[in-house]
């Protein structure tokens, strides 16, 4: 017979030596085990999409959860490159199927307005490509303000940080100013910084750089992120018209 | 025991190839950072795109391929006909525990009982399938075991940054300290050692991340397991292993004994780093194979060489449907039976100390009660 005939037969009718015997119900039985773990995954409360954990925020350009989650091999490119040493590998925020997923710690760093590596390096795209421009649009989640722990709104002093860093053309944080007493009963002019959640991008720098240490007095949380329109803060115009 | 033999020119191939790939992965690996202007270094996904697991399993749970994974179809392809070469040749990670498995320590006849193709090897197949069926239903959580994403995942968040935080505390201790005689002072030496690492190796700011304790303990007990077992993740975890010995399982590039030099001395198992079984020809598995040249190296009586055939001696190639077609258990034994008695008889043997001849004696007696049990 010609070898390579017979070469090729073997992969038809593997000879003893090259069968790799590992049992029909053993192997049945790790099939079973991948096929249970998927199904334990979809019973997280994350996978009802209606239940969002805030600290889940995503480095921009990631994929809609399920399609991230599919693709992401926690390779740990994004959180190498990342310059601002802003993408940490998850624990359990993304339940137990999203272990070592990136998710972006705003503590330590935040996320850069002129920068995209991330999605540059992302080897399956899960992070998508996206140029900075298209990147600079993304919301990856949105801040708020603590009011119980923000300088002027909860000791009447002056602090202009976060508006100062925000980096949005238009800044997404904004002052009103208001009137308030100070312990002596004096009159004081203070400016209250409020969040614009058409403005904000989430891109936490404000929280990153906030004075107020331990927790800052501005955080991001990831609702309100582009790749989730389940996971909104607001009601969309449209139902405002509707309404 | 016979004395041991020069290493082969093809093992230190090998090492050369081996050291050249993992340099090339911590080439990339220190190219993964911000260049001017917003560009991350070129080509630092290349090992991911040599990783068809990452693109197989991606592509079943996503339904969706990246244009660069094309490149795992090299891999494959090689698999497919050459065997599992990748393992033993290109993979970093693979190279890393192949370096620490070489620091073990002990005696042949240590290695040599631990050395062996042992059941548990079939974990990394079983895990494979797992990921797979995962997969096929929408969880891709491969990367949690797949070895580049373990290595590199290691390395950026745990490994490089404590490493980055030890060298800076240590070249500034010295800076402060500066131990010297009069003008010559150790900074002298140390300062453009440091200028050369905070250029090429250091992290612009040091790096922290959450949860580098679990991932960096995970990849240290990994490490330290080659000591257990020689290159104990390529053997019983690495589900890419699985992948490339389930294409892989029936190569070209094949083991062949020579029967009549063999002396049964089973020095060809020693340092046989993936449990292969080289000591028989007709229980080796080219699935578990590296084609790390050692055992071909390591023979005394040169009866090992890898060959370009269609299948294992003694059935190469059989013509005769009747014998190529059972088992023949019988033709086996026999096979086995023969270098022995000739060793017994003092025949082609190469080292025939005295020693060596009373256990192949003890070798040819045991098979020969075996055949005699057999029909």
């Amino acid at each position: 017979m010609n070898p390579l005939y017979k070469w090729i037969g073997d992969f038809v009718h593997p000879p003893k030596e090259a069968r790799l015997d590992l049992g029909r119900r053993a192997v049945l039985a790790a099939g079973l085990a991948g096929l249970g773990a998927k199904l334990l995954f979809g019973i997280a409360p994350q996978a009802s999409k209606r239940s969002f954990n805030p600290a889940l925020i995503r480095p921009p350009g990631a994929l809609p959860e399920d399609e991230f989650l599919a693709r992401c091999i926690r390779c740990g490119e994004c959180m190498k490159v990342c310059p601002t040493n802003a993408i940490h590998p998850a624990f359990l925020e993304g339940g137990v199927e999203g272990v070592w997923t990136p998710i972006l710690n705003m503590p330590v760093g935040y996320c850069d307005y002129e920068c995209n590596l991330c999605s540059q390096v992302c080897p399956t795209h899960a992070i998508r490509q996206v140029d900075v421009p298209e990147k600079q649009k993304i919301k990856i989640g949105l801040a708020y303000i603590d009011k119980n722990r923000c300088l002027p709104w909860a000791y009447s002093r002056t602090c202009i940080v976060c508006e100062e860093h925000c980096p949005t053309p238009k800044k997404a944080i904004w002052f009103e100013e208001a009137e308030v007493l100070n312990i002596q009963g004096e009159k004081l002019t203070i400016k209250q910084p409020r969040v614009d959640p058409d403005l904000c991008i989430g891109c936490g720098i404000c929280e990153t750089k906030c004075p107020v240490k331990g927790q800052a007095a501005v955080r991001v949380t990831s609702v309100g992120e582009t790749r989730n329109p389940e996971n909104q803060i607001l009601l969309s115009s449209d139902s405002f018209a509707e309404g | 025991m016979a004395k041991k033999k020069k290493t082969s020119w093809i093992v230190w191939l090998r090492r050369l190839t081996q050291m050249g790939f993992f340099l090339l992965f911590c080439y990339l690996f220190l190219q993964t950072v911000y260049h001017p202007i917003n560009k991350a270094g070129r080509g630092v996904t290349f090992f991911f795109n040599l990783d068809p697991l990452v693109a197989l399993n991606s592509w079943l749970a996503s339904h969706a391929f990246v244009g660069a994974m094309l490149l795992s179809l090299v891999t494959l392809a090689v698999t497919f006909i050459c065997g599992r070469w990748f393992c033993g040749w290109v993979c970093p990670f693979g190279a890393l525990h192949n370096f620490f498995t070489s620091l073990r320590s002990g005696r042949a006849k240590q290695k040599l009982e631990v050395g062996g193709y042992n059941q548990w090897q079939k974990a990394k197949y079983y895990a494979l399938v797992a990921f797979l069926v995962a997969a096929l239903v929408g969880a891709d959580v491969v990367g949690w075991l797949d070895p580049f994403s373990f290595f590199f995942r290691s390395l950026s968040t745990s490994i490089y940054p404590a490493m980055n935080k030890g060298l800076v505390a240590l070249f500034t201790w010295i800076y402060d300290v500066n131990p010297g005689v009069g003008p010559v002072r150790l900074t002298v030496v140390t300062e453009p050692i440091y200028g050369f690492l905070s250029k090429y190796f250091l992290a612009v700011g040091q790096p922290y991340y959450w949860g580098s304790m679990l991932i960096g303990t995970l990849f240290i007990t990994v490490v330290a397991l080659n000591f257990f077992r020689a290159r104990f993740w390529c053997r019983y975890v690495c589900p890419l292993g699985a992948l490339l010995g389930v294409v892989g399982k029936n190569p070209l590039v094949r083991l062949k004994k020579n029967e009549e030099k063999c002396n049964s001395c089973r020095l060809c198992l020693v340092d046989c780093q993936g449990g292969a079984t080289p000591d028989n020809p007709l229980e080796w598995k080219p699935s578990e194979c590296f084609y790390c040249w050692n055992c071909e190296s390591d023979c005394p009586a040169q009866a090992i060489s890898f060959t370009v055939s269609c299948h294992s001696e003694p059935f190469a190639c059989h013509s005769d449907p009747a014998v190529a077609g059972e088992e023949s258990p019988q033709l086996a034994q026999g096979k086995l039976r023969e270098p022995s008695l000739r060793i017994a008889e003092g025949g082609n043997c190469r080292d025939s100390s005295p020693a060596k001849v009373r256990r192949a004696q003890n070798d040819t007696a045991l098979r020969t009660e075996a055949g005699e049990k057999a029909p």
